[in-house]
């Protein structure tokens, strides 16, 4: 056989010779992991946030492995419920995971250098070409993003694990608000950043967030979720909230009638844990295709200028069918609205325990709290530019109704919503921002290198980073 | 650049098990002329790779001492300084590296050998391109690699990266599809919209190989070794019988679960998987029965050609087709396997049948508790009369894993695989004395025609009881079902979600074995299909009628219903207004047009899937064999499209020029990967 060494004597004079190497971004998030290479229009890596462990202690990440029933595994995720780190093993090894699992491989370097071609090399180079591919992200350049409340501790935690863990060349930690508005073309904005554990409202002015105008509440898709939870419970017959992997088969059932399935049977019942990830897929699927918010004018539950209730003209409206797992089906007419008012109106909320919205909670509200903390000349700037990202808001006629609360609010402004219309722009904002920052040459400059972090240490994030 | 013709392109498609790979395209699209086992051996330098097992043996030296067993501990060499020589031992897979591992490239070095030995063997001219097929599971980083090392190691003038479930998508000519592609140790789940690739699934530790374990595990007690399994799978013997489906010779519990609900067959054209909607008369297609009348193993082939299509056929008519296809396939391999045999013993083969035929009842094998099935094995020389024959000593490889020694080969090469002698099963004990001796006879036969050819296999029957209906069992055909949903689920536009479940292909040759297919639509239908509800006689088809699937068009009518308007607007059911307006949009006062920039808004809103269909194969490609590997057929219409009529006009691959300048990163830029 031909020899397949690669040998340097052998190169043609005319093979690439560059070292460009493009940065990854990180966007880590409640629900799912976004990782991909700068430059790019979506993250090749979405891997979802939460991960299985195994009754030996074994960490499982990735959609295609949690979602076994009969693994036995215990679900959890390694993030607060307000969007930040808590368990920063596990977030490390799941975030490597996102990166190793599409992006880089650790295992494979560079032909040139990874001793298996070199006949010539000594000992010793092969011993550091191991050593080197032991780290996930030596060549790669890392941006990562984190949200406006982030803790001092926990930046440096991150630049620490960029550096010592993966050995990254340089490293920057970005906003991922202020991601999301340069992800619409914006330095200067107003974004409503809805995700699944926050929903957030932050005025950004030139690349850099202004503090007081930080408004961030829990009114995001997990809100929404145990807003359904509540409205399945109030439901008469109750509506039974059963995952897709407790059925082996269905039957079509009359709607409202009770479901007719066959369970399936497992040896030893999955862990709680695992019931509720899997139920909120079906809440998933559910708030998709047909929860709906009001998309005004006025409220739901308000008059309007014909004198009669919004309410009964919802009522009025067709209403929307869905199937359960278990087959069981019915129409959800106005309920599908009530549901998602209470994050506009905190009276319309249905009850839920310690979950029950604060008057300053919801979006128009922490919008209107958000612009007033900033200086008079900035509002109307700020108005003009409201940038609308996160999963959440994908809800149908949010944006609808976000502009018609805010023309009710500030009457005579020139108010304008910016928000993506693709549905993977909308759900990766901040990815795509940082894939354009990260991407521009003159960023190069910016990056936290190695050599800065060994001389100054962690802390050099907080200096630069701002 | 001079333009790129038909036959200078090279095509090479990488699986787990076996690589396709073609020089050229030809006028009609044809199956691959070349087919690679994917792995490698190390050479005996320890450092590079051979295509070949190959052992150093000394020359005219008998050496006692040398161990040749399996796991080959290197054992210090032998004082003898006799002149050593190499041999190439082509059918051996001893020791052997599997570059790919559940579609993951497991080994780079080793694989960048094992496409130098293809690239060596289809020797093409320098102006070739390349289309490599790419397992769903490689990385960004995988591409650039490979892409550095095609570009400098072969001096290809341009290099295309294809996704292999968008190939296949591009073979059936189906923008919106699911690709499930059962492989050796995986089964990838793609789903398809719009020729792009918006959803990915794998379901790890899967695929053919997961099935020859299960039935290996099962089988533990009759001294089943792995290759054992892997025939008994490939057997018509081995089915995967629809969940809900009693095992023969169990009680009839199970069947009384099964709740069958008539008004919903009626209502959907859906079956419930109660039993007793079970249609079990199959139309026959004449060509097959030509073909089993023909067919030597028509005695076995026979009783299971009455089987029945099982109830899943009365859902997907349109997979009626693929199965029969899968059917034809599988004994044309048989044929294949059996095809010196049967000349020979066509005599043998009428009393046979006439014997099966004056039998009293012959049962569908899904209804028959036992069944027999022919294994064959290839008897090495034992390690002693190896000895005394060709000595070899200290052999070069390192200790071979388990599943290294294990071979499963391509579906050709199924009869070649090397077994390692095992003591006998159990012999049949219930066998009627006649049919033992036919059989004898015949086997007396059979043997004799093999021996011809190669004098070392040996074919034996087995029985086999309700084990043979187990290779998958719920949990398997439940993680595929779940990965399948979750992958559809994953595509972004709702919209398009049901068009890819109305285009289910499964392909990859570990969905050959008999009613995977059946089994996994029944699954899928049984768990997730979503019925037409008696709340919407008629509601729930307006609002789809009346949304445009749109992405940012400002033009485009808003969801479902508007509420801006007062609701004075008319008397009219809003839900009339709409269908009588929904082409002509203007007609509708109720509609409002979004006036800010860029507003999204859903285009359909219903919930998927409300049908579950396989794609049927089109009709232009006369030759049928070329479905089973969808994949290269594929590639083979996307290198002309790319290559030869496109030229690269749309950045369809990756220049010389432009990886001179840009480097190995340009493969993302181009191309179909993504």
């Amino acid at each position: 056989m031909a020899a397949q060494t690669l040998n340097s004597s052998m190169q043609p004079t005319d093979v690439y010779g560059g070292d460009e190497v493009s940065a990854i971004v990180l966007d880590p998030g409640y629900s799912s992991v976004r990782a991909g290479f700068a430059g790019e229009d979506a993250p090749k890596s979405f891997v979802n946030s939460h991960y299985g462990a195994t009754p030996d202690g074994r960490l499982i990440f990735g959609d295609n492995a949690i979602h076994n029933p009969q693994a036995n595994l215990e679900i959890r995720n390694p993030m607060s419920k307000e969007g930040i780190v808590e368990d920063w093993d596990t977030a490390t090894s799941l975030w490597e995971y996102a990166i190793t699992s599409r992006l880089t491989s650790f295992k494979q370097a560079d032909p040139r250098h990874n001793g298996l071609n070199d006949d010539n090399k000594d000992l010793e180079m092969e011993m550091e070409a191991v050593e080197e591919g032991e780290k996930a992200l030596e060549e790669h350049p890392l941006l990562m993003t984190e949200t406006a409340w982030n803790s001092v501790k926990n930046r440096e935690r991150s630049i620490e694990i960029a550096m010592e863990s993966w050995g990254c060349p340089a490293f920057w930690l970005a906003r991922n608000c202020v991601m999301a508005a340069f992800g619409s073309g914006k330095a200067t904005a107003l974004v409503v950043d809805v995700g699944a554990s926050t929903a957030s409202v932050i005025g950004i002015h030139d690349g850099l967030i202004l503090k007081k105008s930080v408004q961030r509440s829990n009114l995001g898709g997990n809100w929404l979720s145990s807003q359904l939870r509540s409205l399945f419970a109030s439901q008469d017959p109750k509506v039974e909230l059963i995952p897709h992997y407790m059925i082996a088969s269905k039957t079509p059932v009359d709607a409202g009638a009770p479901a007719q399935a066959i369970y399936r049977k497992y040896e030893k019942e999955p862990s709680e844990s695992f019931r509720a990830l899997e139920e909120e897929r079906v809440l998933t699927e559910f708030k998709e295709s047909v929860v709906q918010v009001w998309s005004g004018p006025g409220r739901l539950n308000s008059m309007n200028a014909t004198g009669s209730n919004n309410l009964d003209y919802a009522r009025s409206q067709p209403g929307r069918v869905f199937e359960f797992p278990d087959g069981a089906n019915q129409m959800w007419g106005v309920e599908r609205l009530t549901v998602a008012e209470g994050m506009w109106d905190e009276k319309a909320a249905l009850p839920v325990p310690n979950e029950q919205p604060g008057t300053k909670m919801t979006i128009p509200e922490m919008v209107k709290a958000s612009i007033s903390a900033v200086d008079m000349d900035l509002r109307a700037h700020l108005l003009q530019n409201i940038v609308v990202t996160g999963g959440t808001t994908l809800v149908n006629g949010f944006t609808d109704r976000l502009n018609n609360e805010l023309m009710a609010m500030y009457p005579g402004a020139r108010i304008k919503i910016q928000a993506a219309g693709l549905t993977a722009e909308r759900r990766f904002g901040s990815w795509i921002g940082g894939s354009i920052l990260g991407s521009l040459g003159t960023f190069h400059q910016m990056w936290i290198s190695k050599a800065e972090y060994q001389e100054f240490g962690a802390s050099v994030v907080e200096k630069r980073c701002k | 650049m001079p333009p790129f013709r038909d036959e200078h392109i090279l095509i090479i498609a990488p699986g787990s098990q076996t690589t396709l790979a073609q020089l050229g395209l030809p006028e009609s699209f044809t199956p691959a002329s070349h087919r690679f086992p994917t792995r490698m051996f190390p050479a005996p330098d320890g450092k590079t790779y051979e295509p070949y097992k190959i052992r150093s043996r000394k020359k005219e030296v008998v050496i006692n001492g040398g161990d040749v067993e399996m796991g080959g501990t290197v054992e210090p060499k032998m004082a003898e300084e006799g002149d050593e020589e190499l041999i190439e031992l082509p059918e051996d897979d001893e020791g052997a590296i599997y570059p790919l591992k559940e579609g993951r490239i497991d080994n780079m070095p080793a694989f960048w050998a094992f496409l130098q030995h293809v690239h060596n063997t289809l020797s093409p001219t320098l102006h070739t391109p390349i289309m490599l097929i790419a397992q769903p599971s490689w990385t960004a980083k995988n591409h650039e690699d490979l892409t550095a090392f095609l570009f400098e190691q072969f001096k290809t003038p341009a290099l295309c990266i294809m996704d292999s479930a968008l190939a296949t998508s591009y073979a059936f000519g189906i923008a919106n599809a699911t690709i499930i592609d059962v492989g050796f140790g995986k089964i990838d789940v793609t789903a398809v919209t719009d020729f792009q690739i918006s959803g990915r699934g794998t379901v790890p530790h899967s695929g053919g190989e997961a099935m020859t374990q299960r039935l290996m595990k099962l089988l533990k007690a009759k001294n089943f070794t792995r290759d054992m399994a892997e025939q008994l799978k490939r057997s018509p013997v081995c089915e995967i019988l629809p969940p809900g489906t009693p095992l023969p010779g169990t009680d009839v519990k199970e069947e009384a679960a099964v709740i069958s609900n008539p008004a919903a067959a009626a209502s959907t054209g859906a079956t419930s998987s109660g039993p007793s909607v079970r249609i079990t008369e199959v139309p026959h297609v004449p060509v097959l029965d030509m073909e089993v009348g023909e067919d030597d193993d028509a005695f076995d082939d026979k009783q299971i050609e009455d089987d029945g299509v099982l109830d899943v056929a009365s859902i997907v008519t349109s997979g009626k087709i693929q199965e029969v296809l899968a059917r034809r396939e599988k004994e044309k391999a048989e044929k294949e396997k059996l095809k010196q045999a049967r000349k020979e013993k066509r005599d043998a083969e009428k009393a046979e049948a006439a014997a099966a035929a004056a039998r009293p009842a012959r049962l569908p094998n899904s209804k028959r508790p036992r069944a027999i099935f022919h294994y064959e094995e290839i008897i090495k020389d034992t390690p002693d009369a190896k000895r005394q024959k060709t000595p070899e000593p200290t052999p070069a490889a390192p200790a071979a894993s388990e599943t290294a020694v294990a071979s499963e080969a391509n579906p050709a090469d199924s009869a070649a695989a090397a077994a390692v002698p095992e003591s006998e099963p159990a012999p049949i004990e219930d066998e009627a004395a006649r049919r033992e001796q036919q059989k004898a006879a015949r086997k007396e036969e059979r043997r004799k025609n093999r021996e011809e050819e190669n004098p070392e296999r040996i074919r034996r029957d087995i029985e086999i009881g309700i084990e043979r209906f187990q290779a998958a069992d719920e949990g398997y055909l439940d993680a595929v079902a779940d990965t399948i949903y979750r992958t559809i689920l994953s595509v972004d536009d709702i919209s398009k979600r049901q068009d890819a479940w109305d285009a289910l292909v499964i392909c990859g040759s570990g969905s050959k074995v008999r009613g995977f297919k059946e089994a996994l639509l029944t699954t899928l239908n049984n768990r997730y299909l979503v019925s037409p509800s008696s709340a919407t006689m008629f509601m729930s088809e307006l609002p789809s009628n009346l949304a445009t699937p749109s992405g940012t068009g400002s033009q485009t009518p808003n969801a479902s219903f508007t509420p801006h308007a007062p609701p004075t607007a008319s008397a009219v059911n809003p839900l009339l207004l709409a269908a009588t307006t929904a082409s002509n949009p203007a007609l509708n006062p109720n509609l409002s047009v979004t006036s800010y920039n860029g507003t999204h808004s859903h285009s359909s809103h219903s919930q998927s899937p409300t049908s579950i269909k396989v794609a049927s194969p089109p009709g232009y490609f006369p030759e049928l064999k070329l479905y089973e590997e969808a994949v290269f057929l594929g590639s083979q219409v996307a290198a002309k499209v790319i290559f030869v009529v496109d030229q690269g006009l749309s950045k369809g691959f990756l220049s010389r020029v432009e990886f001179n300048e840009e480097g190995p990163t340009a493969i993302h830029q181009v191309g179909l990967v993504f």
